[in-house]
C-alpha cells in the first residue's frame, strides 16, 4: 500500500510540472501584456522599460525557471494589477470554488444516484427510458446556456431567487443545480451500468435465494458494488466539476478562483492566471489521489496491483 | 463509507454558508445598486488605467472642477474659481469648509502634494502624463494655488476635471499602498468595504459640501457576464448598468421593469486611410481616391438601420462635443455617380482594390455590421474591398501604432476624455504620430498655433479651419460620433452621462 501510494504521489509531482510549463507556455504565446497595461499613448522606451521589469526580456525557459523556483516555496509573485501577492488572491477565493464544486457535487449525487439504481431495477421500462432521455438532454445542454436560463425563469419571471452573486442560502440554489445537472448524466449512466452488471452476478443470486428483502440486496450487496467504479469516475470528475465551475461561476457573478482566472486572463495578469492553474491542478490531482488511495481500501484487487 | 462523506460535506457546505452570510443592514429603499463587468484595480484613481477607477473615484472623491452634464461645460467644484496671471500662470481658488472622510480640513497643501504626486516620475502614476505640462504648484494661502506651466496650456480647465484631490497627511502618513484600498476623499460617499472582485459598499458622506446623494447606501457589484448583468436588471437586483448591446435595448424597454438611455459620447469612429503612405504607396495618397470613399457610403442609412439610431453623423473626426467642433460644417452624402466619376479621374475607371483591416467588435457596438454595409456601398462605387479580420485588438493595435494598420482600417478615439478639438487633431491628425495616418503640414501649423494659445475665440476660429482643410482634403473615412447606451432600472430617475462617468449620487427615486 505504502508503495502504492508513493507512486502516485510521484505521478501526481509530473502533473503539476507539465500543467505549469503548459499554461506557461500558453499564456506567453497569446500575448504581450505590457501592451495592455500601459496607456495607448505610451512610448516605446516605456515599453521597454517594463518589459524589462516584469522580466520578459529573458529567454522562456529562464523565466520559467525563476517563475517555477519561486513557486514551489509558496511564492507566484505579485499580481500586476491587483496590487497584492497573487498567491493570497487566489486563496482568498479558493474556499467560494470549492463550496460551489462541493454543492455540484452534492446535486449529482443527489441526482444520480437514484435515477442510476432505478433505471437500472426497472431495466428496458419506461422509467429507464425516461431516466436515459433526462441523462442525454442533461448532457446535451451547455453549461452557459443552462445557468442563463435557469436565471430569465427564476429570477426574472418568477423572482424567486437572487440572479447572481454570493451571500444567503438562496445564492446557492441555481449554481449548483446547474454545476450538478451538467455533470450528473455520465455518473448516472454509470450507476445503472454499474448495477445491472452486479445484479446479474451469482452472489446476487444467492443473496436472493437466502431470501433476502430485495432492498437489502439492492443497497447491501449489489449497490456497494457498484459503487467502485462511480468513485474513481467521480474523482475524475472533479476536474469537470471544477472546469464546470469557471463559467457557472461567471453567469453567477460567484466570486470564486474561476471568475479571478477569466479577468486575469483578459488582463494577461500572468503570475495570477498562472498561480489559479497550478493551484486548481494540484486540487485535482490531490483529489483523485484521495480517491485512488480510498478504493484501494475498499478494493483489495486494485492495491496488490492486479 | 458514504455516510461519512455525506456528513462531512453537509457540514463543510453549512459551515461555508455559516461564515459567509453577511450583515446586511441597508434596506432596498435606501440603496441603490450599480454593477461593473470587471472590478477596478486600486481606489488610488491617478495609479490605475481603469476607465472603471475613473467613476468609482467621483463617488469617493471630488476634482477641482467637473463638467456638468447638462451644459456639458466645465465650472466650479473644490476649486470656486480660475484666472490666468500671465500666460503660463494659473491662479485656482478653492472652497473653503471641506473636509476629507478623516475629517482634516481641504486647503491648498493638498492640492499641491497631490499634484506632485502625479508629477513625480518615480511613483510611475497613471494619470501623470495628463498633467505632463504642469511644471510646479504653489501655494500662496490656505486657499489659495498657483500653477505654473511649460508653455502656455489651454487645457489647463478641462484637465482640472481628471484629477481627484487626495490628502496630504494621508499620503504622509499611510502611503501609496495602503491609499490603494481606503480612499480618503472630500467626496459624497465613503468606502465601507471592498470584497475585491465581488462588491463595494459605500456609505453616504453626510459631511459633504455639496448636495447629499439621495441614496445613504450605494453598492457596486461585480458580474462578468452581460447576459446576467442584464438579468439582474430585469429583476430588481441592480439598478444601473452601462453598455447595453444594442440588440438587447428592446429586451430591456420592454420587461416593464427597467428601461434603456442612450447618450452620445466622447468618441468618434471612421475608417483611416493610409493618405501618408506609412505602409507604402497605395491609392489612398490621391485625394481623389480619399473624397470617392466619403461620398461612396451611405452612412445616414447605416445609421438609422443598422444601429438603430445610435450615431451622429460627423463631418471629421471632430465630435460635436468637443471644443472647437464647427456645426456649419456639412458632412459627406452618398453620391455613387460623383465617387465613381473621382476614382476614373484618380486613373482607375475600372475600379481599384483595397485591403481592409478589421477590428473586434469590443469598442465600437455593431461594427461587423457597419462594415459589412460600408463595403457593400464602397463596392457600388468600384472599390473591391478584401477584408482582413484581426480578431484581437492588442495585435491590431500594436499593428497600426508600427504603421502597418493600412491602407485602410478600423478605428475610433476616446479623446483620453478630453473634451476638445486638439485632443484627436494632435494623436490622429498630426503628421509622425503613432496613430495617424495622415500628413499635412498646413494642418500641422494649425494644431501647434491651437494648442500654444489661451485665447479661446482664437483657438476656435483655428479649429474651424482645420475641419474645414480635413474635410476638403477627405483625410479618412468619417464614420459617425458613438453613442453609449445605459440599462436604468424603473424605480430610479437617472441621466445618461456624455462623459462616459456614471454619477449614482445624482439618481432618485423615480417621480411617478
Amino acid at each position: 500500500m505504502r508503495r502504492y501510494i508513493a507512486r502516485q504521489i510521484v505521478q501526481l509531482v509530473v502533473v503539476v510540472i507539465g500543467v505549469s510549463i503548459l499554461s506557461f507556455c500558453i499564456l506567453h504565446v497569446i500575448g504581450d501584456p505590457v501592451l495592455l497595461l500601459l496607456p495607448q499613448n505610451a512610448g516605446k522606451e516605456e515599453f521597454e522599460r517594463y518589459r524589462h521589469l516584469f522580466g520578459l526580456d529573458r529567454p522562456l525557459y529562464v523565466q520559467y525557471w525563476s517563475f517555477a523556483s519561486r513557486a514551489v516555496l509558496g511564492d507566484f509573485g505579485q499580481s500586476w494589477y491587483g496590487n497584492a501577492p497573487a498567491f493570497q488572491l487566489v486563496i482568498e477565493r479558493m474556499p467560494y470554488t470549492l463550496y460551489l464544486t462541493l454543492a455540484g457535487f452534492a446535486v449529482t449525487l443527489a441526482i444520480s444516484l437514484p435515477l442510476g439504481v432505478l433505471a437500472a431495477l426497472k431495466r428496458h421500462s419506461l422509467v429507464d427510458t425516461l431516466c436515459t432521455m433526462v441523462a442525454t438532454a442533461g448532457q446535451a445542454l451547455p453549461l452557459f446556456w443552462l445557468g442563463i436560463m435557469l436565471i430569465i425563469i427564476f429570477s426574472v419571471r418568477l423572482r424567486l431567487l437572487p440572479a447572481s452573486g454570493y451571500g444567503t442560502w438562496q445564492h446557492f440554489l441555481m449554481p449548483s443545480l446547474c454545476l450538478g445537472i451538467a455533470i450528473a448524466p455520465i455518473t448516472m449512466r454509470l450507476v445503472r451500468s454499474g448495477m445491472i452488471e452486479v445484479l446479474s452476478m451469482d452472489y446476487i443470486k444467492t443473496a436472493r435465494s437466502k431470501g433476502m428483502t430485495e432492498r437489502r440486496v439492492v443497497w447491501k450487496h449489489a449497490f456497494r458494488n457498484a459503487c467502485i467504479p462511480v468513485i474513481t469516475v467521480l474523482g475524475l470528475q472533479f476536474g469537470q466539476l471544477l472546469g464546470g465551475a469557471i463559467i457557472t461561476e461567471t453567469v453567477f457573478a460567484w466570486p470564486g478562483v474561476a471568475t479571478l482566472t477569466v479577468d486575469s486572463i483578459r488582463n494577461q495578469d500572468f503570475p495570477v492566471v498562472q498561480c489559479a492553474v497550478v493551484l486548481l491542478a494540484l486540487i485535482i490531482v490531490l483529489v483523485i489521489l484521495i480517491v485512488d488511495v480510498v478504493v484501494g481500501f475498499i478494493d483489495p484487487r486494485v492495491r496488490t496491483g492486479a | 463509507m458514504g455516510r461519512t462523506l455525506a456528513v462531512v460535506l453537509a457540514l463543510t457546505l453549512v459551515l461555508g454558508l455559516a461564515l459567509s452570510c453577511p450583515v446586511h443592514a441597508q434596506t432596498k429603499e435606501d440603496t441603490i445598486v450599480y454593477s461593473l463587468q470587471s472590478d477596478i484595480d486600486s481606489w488610488d484613481p491617478p495609479a490605475s488605467v481603469l476607465r472603471e477607477a475613473i467613476i468609482l473615484g467621483y463617488h469617493a472623491f471630488d476634482h477641482l472642477a467637473t463638467r456638468d452634464l447638462k451644459t456639458r461645460r466645465v465650472g466650479p467644484n473644490l476649486a470656486t474659481s480660475w484666472r490666468n496671471i500671465d500666460d503660463t500662470t494659473w491662479e485656482v481658488k478653492l472652497r473653503q469648509g471641506v473636509k476629507f472622510h478623516d475629517g482634516t480640513p481641504f486647503t491648498a497643501k493638498d492640492v499641491k502634494a497631490t499634484f506632485e504626486r502625479v508629477l513625480d516620475p518615480a511613483k510611475k502614476m497613471t494619470a501623470r502624463g495628463n498633467h505632463a505640462k504642469i511644471k510646479s504648484v504653489e501655494v500662496m494661502d490656505d486657499y489659495t494655488v498657483r500653477f505654473k506651466t511649460d508653455g502656455p496650456y489651454p487645457l489647463f480647465v478641462e484637465r482640472l476635471t481628471a484629477q481627484v484631490m487626495q490628502s496630504e497627511k494621508v499620503m504622509r502618513e499611510k502611503g501609496d499602498q495602503w491609499m490603494g484600498e481606503n480612499p480618503v476623499g472630500t467626496g459624497p460617499y465613503k468606502l465601507v468595504k471592498w470584497n475585491r472582485k465581488q462588491e463595494h459598499l459605500l456609505v453616504r458622506n453626510d459631511d459633504y459640501w455639496g448636495p447629499k446623494p439621495y441614496y445613504k447606501y450605494l453598492r457596486i457589484r461585480i458580474i462578468p457576464e452581460k447576459a446576467t448583468e442584464i438579468a439582474e436588471l430585469l429583476s430588481g437586483g441592480v439598478d444601473l448598468i452601462k453598455a447595453v448591446p444594442p440588440d438587447q435595448m428592446d429586451v430591456i424597454d420592454k420587461s416593464g421593469g427597467a428601461r434603456t438611455a442612450s447618450s452620445p459620447i466622447l468618441r468618434t469612429a471612421m475608417l483611416q486611410l493610409d493618405q501618408a503612405a506609412r505602409g507604402g504607396p497605395n491609392p489612398f495618397t490621391d485625394r481623389k481616391v480619399r473624397q470617392a470613399a466619403n461620398l461612396a457610403a451611405d452612412h445616414d442609412g447605416i445609421i438609422k438601420h443598422v444601429l438603430n439610431g445610435l450615431g451622429d453623423r460627423v463631418a471629421t473626426g471632430i465630435n460635436p462635443m468637443a471644443f472647437g467642433w464647427d456645426p456649419t460644417l456639412k458632412p459627406y452624402k452618398q453620391d455613387l455617380a460623383a465617387a465613381k466619376k473621382l476614382l476614373a479621374e484618380a486613373g482607375y475607371p475600372n475600379g481599384v482594390d483595397i485591403i481592409f483591416h478589421e477590428g473586434p467588435p469590443i469598442v465600437e457596438p455593431a461594427i461587423q455590421q457597419t462594415n459589412d454595409a460600408i463595403v457593400a456601398d464602397m463596392a457600388k462605387a468600384g472599390f473591391r474591398v478584401k477584408r482582413v479580420y484581426i480578431g484581437d485588438n492588442t495585435v491590431l493595435v500594436a499593428r497600426i501604432k508600427e504603421g502597418k494598420g493600412g491602407p485602410m482600417f478600423n478605428w475610433s478615439w476616446g479623446y483620453y476624455s478630453v473634451f476638445d478639438a486638439d485632443a484627436i487633431l494632435y494623436d490622429v491628425f498630426k503628421c509622425g504620430e503613432s496613430y495617424s495616418y495622415y500628413c499635412n503640414k498646413e494642418l500641422d501649423d494649425l494644431i501647434a498655433t491651437g494648442r500654444s494659445s489661451l485665447d479661446a475665440k482664437k483657438r476656435a476660429e483655428i479649429y474651424v479651419k482645420a475641419q474645414k482643410l480635413l474635410y476638403d482634403d477627405a483625410a479618412y473615412l468619417y464614420k459617425w460620433g458613438l453613442r453609449g447606451v445605459w440599462g436604468i432600472s424603473n424605480r430610479i430617475d437617472y441621466t445618461a452621462p456624455a462623459d462616459e462617468v456614471d454619477r449614482l449620487f445624482l439618481a432618485t427615486p423615480r417621480k411617478k
